[in-house]
């Protein structure tokens, strides 16, 4: 009896769910629609996910400095508004820093450099080769991407109880990166024209 | 007596011709269109031999050329495929003169063909070669339609040396969308196209009803580009390709009539865009079941 009633039980409980699962899945339009816009902005970028991973690593590393916020949950990817394409950083801010302990890792870290460049003399002074490479690599990827500065907002909005940092970089990609690449330029040259 | 008149007539015909010529300038500039896609079969081909149909329907002299080396079909969608002696090779080889090349379309006299090579590969003509015989053809005709094979290499490179404007054919598939990405990419690094439009292809209103199909809007937004044309998916494409007749010759055919918009709305007017809509409603179903009970369509 009990054997019955239970499946019966699971039968219905399986009928609903099937519905609202069918339901969920009928708008394959929309996934079409957010698939398409991840991959046309990997396309266009030439940023794979490792790539947006790891820039996302580091953001994490330099805002902590600033703020303490919730890791988990920052969000970052870009973001077409017409022509114009943004990179969109959406942070929660868990607890605002206080000024001395701000100060106090800034100034950690100012040592840090301090010793490590006092550190990079010693061995340039000894092996000038290796300083003339490192320099290169500084080069190298300081020309990855330029970020103009005119267009950059950083704005704390609040929202709820958690206060969030959202900045919108327009990325401006240099030519010897592949034509992909190149209509992110365009597109952000032609804004700009616009814009003056 | 007839035949004085009629000389006369001529006459008049040629001073009023000159005249026109004069207004413009006695050298005719025609407007150079590439039409590509990057993706295959989303009817480059179609909307080519559709489009160049329309505008010599318009009163245009209109000029086709299909660049699609070694996989020719431009021919077949026209119904010329009998009537080619010399093709694109044989110009830029020396083999026949510019003029001798060029199909006459069989209905509209101001329709004419420059046919690829069959039998060649898309090395056979290069960049200048092309441009050049751009150059010539704009000084005789007021359209000269480039037909782009698939891909984005050599053959689309070709395609697009000698045009100023594009339109760039998808459909609402991701496949497509993202292939067109690429091209409109490439597009905006070339200085001489001036302006490209979105064509988008084999739309079925019917799913887009649904949430099963990327609308129009959907895909225009996410290539952030302006659409020239809507044509919905047309049986009637296949059979009028089975006859090599294009769709727009057929007044009835709604494919037919969304791509003589499109030729009207290249010539500058402001045609409003088909009525794809599908009645969802059960009013509508209704309608729909007994109007398909007695025979009556629409």
């Amino acid at each position: 009896m009990k054997d019955i009633f239970t499946d019966l039980y699971n039968k219905v409980l399986g009928f609903f769910r099937q519905t609202e699962k069918v339901q969920e899945e009928e708008n394959t339009k929309d996934v079409a629609c957010n698939r398409l816009k991840f991959v046309l902005m990997q396309d266009r970028t030439n940023l794979s996910p490792e790539l947006m991973d790891r820039m996302r690593k580091e953001l994490v590393e330099l805002l902590s400095k600033y703020v303490e916020m919730d890791k988990e949950a920052l969000e970052l990817g870009f973001e077409q508004e017409g022509s114009q394409m943004a990179l969109m950083l959406s942070i929660p801010v868990v607890r605002a820093k206080e000024e001395a302990e701000i100060e106090a890792i800034l100034a950690k870290e100012d040592e840090e450099k301090l010793a490590k460049s006092s550190e990079d003399d010693a061995v340039s002074e000894s092996e000038d080769e290796i300083a003339d490479k490192s320099d290169e690599v500084d080069e190298e990827s300081s020309d990855d991407e330029v970020v103009s500065d005119d267009n950059l907002d950083v704005e704390l909005s609040s929202e709820d109880d958690v206060i969030e940092v959202s900045d919108s970089v327009i990325v401006d990609t240099e030519e010897d990166l592949s034509s992909a690449s190149k209509v992110v330029e365009n597109k952000v040259k032609e804004k700009v024209k616009a814009a003056k | 007596m007839t035949a004085l008149v009629e000389k006369e007539i001529e006459e008049k015909k040629e001073t009023e011709t000159k005249s026109e010529k004069e207004e413009k300038g006695d050298i005719m500039s025609g407007r150079v269109i590439v039409v590509t896609s990057g993706k295959g079969g989303v009817g480059k081909t179609t909307t080519n031999a559709n489009i160049g149909t329309a505008l010599a329907r318009a009163g245009k002299k209109v000029v086709m050329i299909d660049t699609d080396l070694g996989l020719r079909n431009l021919d077949l969608l026209l119904g010329l495929e009998n009537r080619i002696v010399y093709t694109i090779v044989d110009v830029v080889e020396e083999r026949c003169k510019l003029k001798q090349a060029l199909v006459k379309d069989k209905k509209n006299p101001n329709l004419c063909l420059l046919a690829a090579a069959q039998t060649r590969d898309k090395t056979a003509v290069t960049e200048e070669q092309l441009k050049d015989i751009c150059e010539q053809l704009k000084k005789e005709f007021d359209f000269i339609l480039v037909d782009c094979p698939a891909g984005i290499e050599q053959g689309f490179q070709n395609a697009v040396a000698g045009a100023s404007e594009a339109i760039v054919v998808t459909t609402p598939e991701m496949s497509a969308v993202r292939d067109a990405d690429r091209i409109i990419g490439l597009l905006e690094a070339k200085e001489e196209i001036k302006s490209y439009k979105l064509l988008v292809n084999r739309v079925r209103p019917s799913m887009i009803a649904t949430n099963d199909m990327m609308s129009v809007e959907d895909v225009s937004e996410i290539l952030s580009t302006p659409i020239i044309g809507i044509i919905p998916e047309d049986a009637g494409i296949i059979t009028s390709t089975n006859k090599g007749e294009p769709i727009v010759n057929d007044d009835k055919s709604l494919a037919g009539q969304a791509y003589s918009n499109v030729a009207r709305r290249i010539l500058g007017e402001d045609v409003p865009f088909l009525n794809l809509d599908v009645d969802t409603s059960i009013k509508g179903k209704v309608k729909k079941f007994f109007s398909g009970l007695f025979g009556k369509e629409k």
